[in-house]
């Protein structure tokens, strides 16, 4: 079982001090809490396993937590992380360390594929536990035994803050790291024979995929001093207005540096879609299929049969 | 800003600055017209590879130093421009029409030399 | 360098907006192809002020919403202004006709883009570009 990643890559440079200040406005939490706090720290401290207890055996009921519960070493690191967070809670000092230690376990719940709804649910069962225990304590006082309650809530509910927030961007990252690889695999790789590049494109073209296209190609141009492009979208996904556009600034870029580009797979479909939609591809050469282009492509560079071109 | 022109042979190379202003490409425009004609050139390349943006001026410019290298008998070729620019153009909805483009200096010269020969081929 | 003025009443001015708002760009991390945009746009504006106008000037400066980082390009002049803005946004342009305004390109360019004018006092364009 590979060792769960304790080098996380933190965001938690983005917490400002002003920043966790602002926080603790936002549950207001003020001296007369930190008194309280202090007041209860027995209650927490003394049944530290009970309350961890009941955070984690409430996860264990639900098969959605399987992603945690089932892997026994993560598990343990979550456990030791949640003892040393309501060792923290009660400590008063909630500075960076405090909001590092928080935004970790985020991101461990995050990558076992804990939901938030789920970890509101045990967290709520572990404040129930130390709330049992901080209400018999003040059994002949309720009010003041609510009241002592309601103060570390505060700091709870600035914990649930930190740790949702940390769970969302680990998820935002996931996805966008997601799409990158996707994109990643859709990326045409470019073929060159001597000054002609050969480009098949791949699947759904967006305009920040086609932004991308156009200006790897242009560079490949320069770099390979291509004369002849021979793009293929028979491999789109759609062609709509959005996508005829990008391609035709493409070929009209490519004229700016002296590459001509002819464009093959445009079936008659798409031909037809074209038309209907009023888009004129008419200044860019387009041929049925890739063996057609390159033979254009060959003629357009003045190779003739009999040539044999040498390795590129 | 006095723009560069070399001659070589029948050939007039013109290297575009950075920091060319309006009045400046239009001289340019006008030196170009003026020697096209002294020496007889058959062709023009302009080189752009120094500009960094290329609007619409510019890019009228090149049109017009173009065509007045045809009148007079020469090809022009622009050169040089860069990916970023190439982009920006087209974006703003500009076209080189009308005007030969190539890769870069070595290219510029090397399409003139082609369509100098296809001329040669047809007078032969 | 947070915001700049930049005097248009001469060509050589133009050049100077564009290498100004080329570098202010630079400051907030824009891709080099998009700084090539930004800098055209600038141009064409300017140009604008040029042909339209005695005098005019462009300001430059840093933008931000909505947790984007950005440019914006405030393009003044106290010419004639435009009599008829819809004409003047339309594409005339891409047939290279030297009557087209650069706007229609400019606003191509830039991601967002607005115009006021006023016969007989001026035109101001604001456009804006950010950060992804």
């Amino acid at each position: 079982m590979p060792k769960p990643q304790s080098a996380l890559p933190f965001r938690v440079t983005e917490f400002a001090p002003s920043d966790i200040e602002r926080r603790l406005e936002f549950v207001n939490l003020g001296p007369e809490d930190r008194g309280r706090i202090a007041a209860v720290k027995a209650d927490v401290l003394d049944n530290l396993d009970e309350h961890i207890a009941a955070f984690f055996d409430h996860l264990a009921k639900f098969e959605e937590a399987r992603g945690l519960t089932n892997r026994a070493e993560l598990l343990e690191e979550a456990k030791r992380l949640k003892r040393e967070h309501l060792v923290a809670m009660v400590g008063g000092d909630y500075g960076r360390d405090y909001i590092d230690q928080r935004f970790r376990l985020g991101q461990l719940y995050s990558r076992t594929a804990l939901e938030v709804s789920i970890f509101m649910g045990a967290f709520h069962n572990l404040m129930a536990s130390v709330g049992r225990r901080i209400m018999s304590h003040h059994s002949t006082d309720a009010l003041a035994g609510f009241e002592h309650f309601t103060s570390l809530k505060k700091v709870a509910f600035f914990d649930i803050a930190i740790i949702v927030d940390a769970m969302m961007a680990d998820r935002e990252q996931t996805i966008r790291q997601q799409q990158d690889a996707i994109r990643e695999l859709s990326t045409p790789t470019l073929q060159v024979r001597d000054q002609l590049l050969i480009l098949p494109i791949i699947g759904l073209l967006d305009t920040q995929r086609a932004k991308q296209l156009t200006d790897s190609l242009l560079r490949a141009i320069r770099t390979h001093r291509a004369r002849v492009v021979v793009m293929d979208i028979t491999g789109v996904a759609t062609v709509d207005s959005k996508v005829a556009n990008h391609l035709i600034q493409t070929v009209e870029a490519a004229a700016l540096m002296g590459a001509s580009v002819i464009v093959t797979g445009v079936s008659a479909e798409v031909a037809q879609s074209l038309v209907t939609l009023g888009i004129n591809l008419g200044r860019i050469t387009t041929l049925g299929d890739l063996q057609g282009g390159l033979e254009e492509a060959e003629r357009i560079l003045g190779y003739t049969v009999t040539q044999t071109s040498e390795a590129a | 800003m006095p723009v560069p022109i070399l001659k070589q042979g029948e050939i007039l190379i013109a290297s575009v600055q950075a920091a060319m202003t309006d009045r400046d490409l239009l001289q340019l425009k006008d030196e170009l017209a003026d020697k096209i004609g002294r020496f007889r050139s058959r062709g023009v390349i302009i080189d752009v590879t120094a500009l960094d943006v290329m609007d619409s001026f510019a890019t009228r410019t090149l049109r017009g130093i173009a065509a007045t290298a045809r009148l007079r008998g020469a090809q022009a070729v622009v050169v040089g421009v860069q990916p970023d620019v190439a982009i920006a153009i087209v974006q703003l909805g500009l076209t080189l029409q009308g005007v030969a483009t190539a890769l870069d200096l070595e290219e510029g010269l090397e399409l003139l030399r082609r369509s100098t020969m296809k001329v040669d081929h047809c007078d032969g | 360098m947070d915001e700049l003025r930049v005097a248009v009443s001469r060509d050589a001015d133009i050049v100077t907006a564009r290498q100004l708002g080329r570098e202010l760009a630079a400051q907030v991390g824009f891709a080099g192809s998009d700084l090539t945009l930004i800098a055209t746009a600038i141009s064409e504006v300017a140009r604008n002020i040029i042909s339209y106008a005695d005098n005019g000037e462009i300001l430059l400066g840093l933008a931000h919403k909505d947790g984007l980082q950005g440019v914006s390009v405030i393009a003044q002049d106290d010419g004639p202004g435009i009599p008829d803005i819809d004409r003047a946004m339309q594409d005339g342009f891409s047939t290279g006709r030297s009557l087209g305004l650069g706007l229609p390109g400019a606003r191509r360019l830039m991601d967002e883009f607005e115009i006021e004018s006023e016969l007989g006092k001026g035109t101001t364009v604001t456009m804006r570009k950010w950060c992804r």
